[in-house]
């Protein structure tokens, strides 16, 4: 009898340890993260959507759209990304992360735009979670070309000047197709650790710059339009050099 | 004690055991087109045959409606890609919306719904329209007693989410994924696309290849052109639309506030869903509140009747002169291009019919 109670006791033991779940084991995580970002600023104050700020000819003037690729990030034989996107009204100040091993990348070099190998792709092919996927893409892939817009900045402009907020003009510039690809450089980057493990090279995107150029001004009263197509050459060329310079580290 | 012992042994054994019950639900996966990009299922509701079929008996069911006369497919119907030829539908109790009945083509793809974008996903979508009050005007509640008190629904449930108690999460669900399997990707417009890109087209493909006139290519060039039609920016891709809010410059005093009155942001005031130009000559009328009765209206707005406004659209970029120009044979041939997007394979595809 007492063995039919130890039995049914070591039965029980038994249903009941088998029933349970096996526990996940904690695991260590070892990754390491580099991330860039984007602080889009307008004469060195932080910008806003939708607001207002003065040109040097006394425009007003508001963005109402940012957003620029990167692809082929990479420091010399080190490849840190194929592409990262910079998309302000969705995504704030986010441009890329990825899981890197920081002190391989010291330099930075990257296409501004969209490498030409990659350009011309089925939009489709890409993976989900890649911005270049059209259905992340979206607004940023041309039907025409067929390829991506690689910058674009839109907003809208009051260049009357009289006192009444009517903004008479609309802005867009649209860099694209291959002839307008830029490189962009950085040398010596100062990454910040801002997790355990993340490093954050932040960048600067002063607006000012691109249209009140020092050199090189855009007059948004009569350049407002550039979407590189062969009569908008100059303007696509002027814009797109200017975006390039105003990229800097924060 | 012996007969306790084995007794106790059996339930200790069978309780161990998972259900033995028949929810079994068959996965499968929706048929994307090679041209399209992939849609992403969300992981709570994936997509089984059984779901898909008891989707589409609620999409036809008008007991989902408090008088049993509507149901989903009397605002989207067939015949009209799945949506509504009056201006704006009319609810069980006569009263009338504000809007539009969007149609419903390749919703998968989609990451906001109503011209407002105000819902999420396709599951809270479609929460919306049974109870309220101009639509189908019925509680959750009692649709779900309706549904629970038909033995065949109870059974189709039960298949589809192993559910004994229908309610309104697994309607949506149901629903949601039936949704997912309309996918139009089978119009003229679908050759002329997979051909620019440098796309293989199958022997069918090829075939209407063949057929596509030298005007309908003029109206796509005409479509794409920065200097032409300019429909591209808001207008791209496979899925013939762009994820974006717009104000497309139909008012200079907004009465209806659109994506603003969702965000409470006066820069989204006047701004609405980009919606997609497929099977855009079965879904008349036009625009978020159905002002334009014909194709022919819509070619004419864009060439000379934009209104500029606070938060138009920056891409209608000749807001300052009326619109784009377009001469009468401009219009001919955007026209021509725009019927290229009619994909009758979809209107009558058997599997969305109404299964009764």
């Amino acid at each position: 009898m007492k063995n039919y109670y130890f039995l049914f006791s070591l039965l029980i033991l038994l249903a009941l340890v088998s029933c349970k779940k096996d526990k996940p084991t904690p695991v260590e995580t070892s990754q390491s993260y580099v991330e860039i970002t984007v602080q889009p600023t307008y004469n060195s104050s932080n910008l806003f959507l939708d607001s207002v700020y003065i040109t040097t000819e006394g425009y007003k003037i508001k963005f109402t759209d940012l957003k620029f690729f990167g692809t082929t990030l990479k420091n010399g034989q080190n490849s840190l990304a194929q592409v990262g996107f910079f998309d302000f009204a969705l995504s704030g100040n986010y441009f890329l992360k990825a899981e890197q091993d920081v002190n391989l990348f010291s330099d930075l070099q990257f296409i501004l735009g969209v490498d030409s190998l990659i350009n011309h792709n089925d939009p489709s092919t890409f993976s989900n979670d890649s911005p270049l996927n059209i259905s992340n893409a979206g607004t940023m892939h041309w039907g025409w070309n067929p390829g991506y817009i690689f910058i674009s900045v839109e907003g809208k402009a009051d260049t009357l000047q009289d006192g009444i907020e009517n903004y008479d003009h609309n802005f867009s510039f649209h860099v694209g197709t291959d002839d307008f690809l830029q490189t962009k450089s950085f040398s010596a980057i100062n990454w910040v650790k801002t997790a355990s493990n993340t490093h954050t090279f932040a960048l600067q995107l002063d607006l000012f710059d691109v249209i009140c150029n020092g050199l090189d001004p855009i007059d948004l009263r009569t350049e407002f339009l550039a979407h590189s197509s062969s009569l908008q050459t100059a303007l696509t060329l002027k814009f797109g050099k200017n975006f390039k310079s105003a990229l800097t580290p924060y | 004690m012996k007969k306790w012992f084995f007794f106790s042994s059996l339930i200790l054994l069978i309780s161990c055991n998972k259900d033995k019950a028949s929810y079994l639900p068959t996965p499968t996966a929706v048929s994307i087109p090679s041209h399209f990009p992939q849609m992403l299922i969300p992981s709570d509701n994936p997509m089984t045959e059984e779901g898909i079929e008891l989707g589409r008996f609620l999409f036809y069911e008008k007991r989902l409606s408090a008088d049993n006369t509507m149901s989903c497919a009397t605002c989207h119907s067939p015949q009209n890609s799945f949506s509504d030829n009056n201006q704006f539908s009319v609810g069980i109790d006569g009263i009338q919306g504000n809007r539009q009945s969007m149609a419903l083509i390749n919703l998968g793809w989609e990451d906001f719904f109503f011209w407002d974008g105000r819902a999420t996903s396709l599951e809270k979508q479609i929460l919306e329209p049974v109870p309220n009050p101009i639509e189908m005007h019925q509680s959750w509640k009692v649709t779900a007693q309706k549904l629970n008190a038909d033995m065949v629904y109870r059974n189709r449930f039960f298949q589809a989410f192993g559910a004994t108690i229908i309610d309104s999460t697994q309607v949506a669900k149901a629903i949601a994924q039936f949704i997912r399997t309309m996918v139009s990707g089978e119009s003229k417009f679908d050759v002329m696309y997979k051909y620019e890109n440098g796309l293989s087209l199958n022997t069918v493909e090829q075939q209407i290849f063949t057929t596509i006139e030298v005007d309908e290519w003029a109206g796509y060039d005409l479509f794409k052109s920065l200097n032409g039609a300019d429909c591209f920016h808001c207008h791209n891709g496979p899925l013939m639309r762009v994820k974006k809010f717009s104000n497309n410059g139909l008012d200079v005093t907004l009465t209806d506030l659109g994506r603003g009155a969702v965000t409470g942001n006066s820069n989204d005031n006047g701004k609405f869903k980009v919606p997609t130009l497929r099977n855009i000559a079965l879904t008349a009328p036009y625009m978020h509140d159905g002002r334009f009765a014909t194709l022919d209206e819509v070619i004419e707005f864009y060439s000379t009747g934009i209104h500029a406004s606070p938060t138009i659209d920056p891409l209608i970029e000749y807001a300052s002169q009326g619109g784009v120009q377009l001469d009468a044979q401009e219009k001919m041939l955007l026209k021509k291009f725009l019927l290229t997007l009619t994909d009758l394979n979809f209107v009558n595809n058997p599997k969305f019919k109404d299964p009764n």
